[in-house]
């Protein structure tokens, strides 16, 4: 009895957090779908009585918000691939190789991600424009990288440190170089690592705004945070109905993305492999 | 097949010396095993052997080539690992092919050889599952047969056994003795187990701190321990170990007449077998060394206090205090025998060890 109360209890509970959670999602998805003219009605209505689909259509036929998305795409795909390299190869250094200041050199890596990066944008936008790359998609690339990094070195370093060095021995002594030993057998044991180090600077990438308002000013290279903002909030109005369309759009890469990476993400590495 | 040999091999990690100036020579076909407890430098010899450490300094050689500086890829070595080091994410059968696709090897031949080698260590019903899945003696084989499908010129064994229950490592023993019978390629074995290294090596490097102690075959190692640390380092129970005084029929009080030597510890006084030691011993302080066999409980001319007695069942280990002197004897099973008793006993004069008191190093004649 007090068991099967104490698991009702628990229920409620769980329950509670997850609407409060969901509850925005949901009132977002719904807004997207109201008319204009249910929007601000008295009482406001939890189900919509009529569905409609024109915000997204006005969003993606006569707002530049393809654009933004393109832009978005190319950015958080483009920093994503540079820091799962760098940091992989990286850390395998920081983990593998033995070279003087090496433990000095993972500590000043975890330093630069402990400064607030909002030091970082008025030197940053300054180099940029030295460069000729102030309002370029590149120079948001340069400028993500920065502080996905340092994070994407430590996670991959605990990831790789847990891979045991028995494995790589073997392989070189099957035949692989140390690229071969790398490819072949350390990577896919850092897999979990890799793609939660990938999934954190897309999600960054995708989701930042201040770098994104601060260095690029042109709609071309607009990504979608800025863009969306720059172009649906005035100083004299929201377009609440376009905004919250703009949301939901926004938010399906990455709700894709988590379902079919969910099982990698959780998935145990090199379980049984190795005893002793 | 090929001869391996180390020569003033060298290696240090910062200050700790690993190996120091190792001189070895295996030759082809050789199962030699290199023992010695934990830290002896055992297992980075194997490694730089592999490749997978650079000496300090010396040179290494497989067969003709001398193979500093060489990647481990081209030694034509295999290496078995303590972990057995499988690949986690392949299957059994992709982990065996795995060298094989390394150098090139193409299908079919592949699945081939695979197949074969499976067959030879009963695994082709296994092949498509992965390591996780699998025992640790079947972990065990697979590791094995990933290094032998390759057919290696050397193969290396770095503690193979040691993560298996006691019933499989004695079988496995017996499988790798056979296995070396068959494919007769040189196979160098780590271990810090005595048991394996003297079941199955035809010679054994025993090593300390980072020094070559001896390199002999296993019956020599046992019966002409080279110093007091191979002495005690081998045999279960271990030598008794005691500090004596040799004296000559020469010295004053110390000899028999005839020209035998006697060495003396507290109340042990013993005449030693004609010609045991070697020309130049003289007297001075020694340790003596006793195998627990060598001690014969009933009758003698000593006694003993009996300690602890623990009986195996075919056997009881006896300890002994001979006025201040431990010593531990072997007795059959069925001794009637009781701690706290005193027993006389007498020594096999003729299969005492004597050793240095300074150096530690074996003072008995050449073949004695």
């Amino acid at each position: 009895m007090h068991a099967a109360r104490a698991k009702v209890i628990w229920s409620v509970i769980a329950w509670t957090i997850v609407l409060a959670v969901v509850f925005p999602l949901i009132w977002m998805i719904v807004t997207s779908v109201k008319p204009q003219s249910e929007l601000f009605s008295i009482p406001p209505t939890l189900a919509p009585e009529t569905i409609t689909f024109e915000h997204y259509v006005r969003l993606l036929t006569e707002t530049p918000f393809l654009q933004y998305f393109r832009n978005s795409m190319i950015l958080a795909v483009t920093t994503t691939l540079v820091v799962v390299t760098l940091g992989t190869l990286g850390a395998y250094s920081l983990v593998r190789f033995k070279y003087r200041g090496r433990e000095t050199l993972a500590t000043l890596v975890l330093f630069t991600y402990l400064m607030p990066s909002v030091v970082l944008i008025i030197p940053l936008y300054l180099m940029m424009v030295k460069l000729g790359l102030a309002n370029t998609l590149t120079s948001l690339v340069i400028a993500y990288t920065t502080f996905a990094l340092p994070y994407a070195l430590w996670l991959l370093r605990s990831f790789m440190s847990g891979i045991p060095e028995d494995l790589e021995s073997a392989a070189l002594v099957d035949g692989a170089g140390r690229m071969g030993a790398f490819f072949d057998v350390i990577l896919p044991q850092a897999l979990p690592g890799v793609v939660s180090t990938a999934l954190f600077t897309f999600i960054l990438c995708w989701n930042e705004y201040l770098f994104a308002l601060v260095l690029v000013n042109s709609d071309s290279v607009r990504p979608l945070t800025a863009g969306t903002m720059n172009m649906l909030i005035t100083a004299f109005n929201i377009d609440w109905s376009l905004l919250m369309a703009a949301s939901v759009m926004m938010s399906l890469p990455l709700i894709v993305i988590f379902t079919f990476l969910q099982g990698t993400l959780t998935k145990g590495f090199g379980a049984g492999a190795v005893k002793g | 097949m090929a001869k391996v040999v180390f020569e003033k091999v060298r290696k240090t990690f910062g200050s700790t010396i690993a190996v120091d100036d190792l001189d070895l020579t295996i030759d082809e076909g050789e199962f030699v095993s290199v023992l010695g407890p934990s830290g002896c430098g055992k297992t980075t010899t194997l490694r730089m052997l592999a490749g997978l450490e650079e000496p300090t300094g010396g040179t290494i050689r497989i067969g003709d080539c001398v193979v500093n500086g060489v990647p481990p890829a081209k030694r034509d070595i295999a290496m078995v690992f303590q972990s057995y080091a499988l690949y986690p994410h392949m299957t059994v059968g992709k982990n065996i092919a795995y060298p094989l696709k390394k150098r090139g090897v193409r299908e079919p031949e592949r699945s081939e050889r695979v197949q074969a080698t499976a067959r030879l260590l009963e695994l082709e019903t296994l092949l498509d599952r992965k390591p996780r899945q699998l025992s640790g003696g079947q972990q065990q084989r697979v590791a094995l047969g990933r290094a032998m499908v390759r057919e290696p010129e050397v193969f290396l064994l770095d503690e193979p056994l040691s993560n298996l229950d006691a019933r499989l490592r004695a079988h496995m023993r017996a499988e790798l003795i056979e296995l070396h019978r068959r494919i007769g390629r040189t196979m160098i074995y780590v271990t810090h187990d005595q048991l394996e290294a003297m079941t199955m090596s035809t010679r054994i490097a025993v090593m300390n701190a980072g020094v070559l102690q001896q390199f002999a075959t296993p019956a020599d190692i046992f019966h002409r321990p080279a110093n007091v640390f191979v002495a005690g380092f081998i045999g279960s129970p271990a030598m008794s170990l005691v500090d004596a005084e040799l004296t000559d029929p020469g010295s004053d009080g110390g000899g028999d007449g005839e020209g035998r030597f006697r060495v003396r510890c507290g109340a042990l006084d013993v005449a030693l077998a004609p010609g045991l030691l070697r020309e130049s011993a003289a007297p001075a302080p020694v340790s003596l060394g006793i195998r627990p066999e060598d001690i014969l409980l009933g009758s003698g001319d000593h006694s003993a206090a009996v300690g602890v007695v623990e009986r195996t069942g075919h056997e009881s280990i006896v300890r002994l205090d001979a006025d201040g002197t431990p010593l531990i004897a072997r007795a059959p099973g069925d001794t009637p025998i009781e701690a706290g008793e005193t027993v006389r006993f007498s020594l096999r004069a003729e299969r005492l060890h004597l050793f240095d008191g300074v150096t530690g190093q074996r003072l008995n004649a050449e073949n004695r």
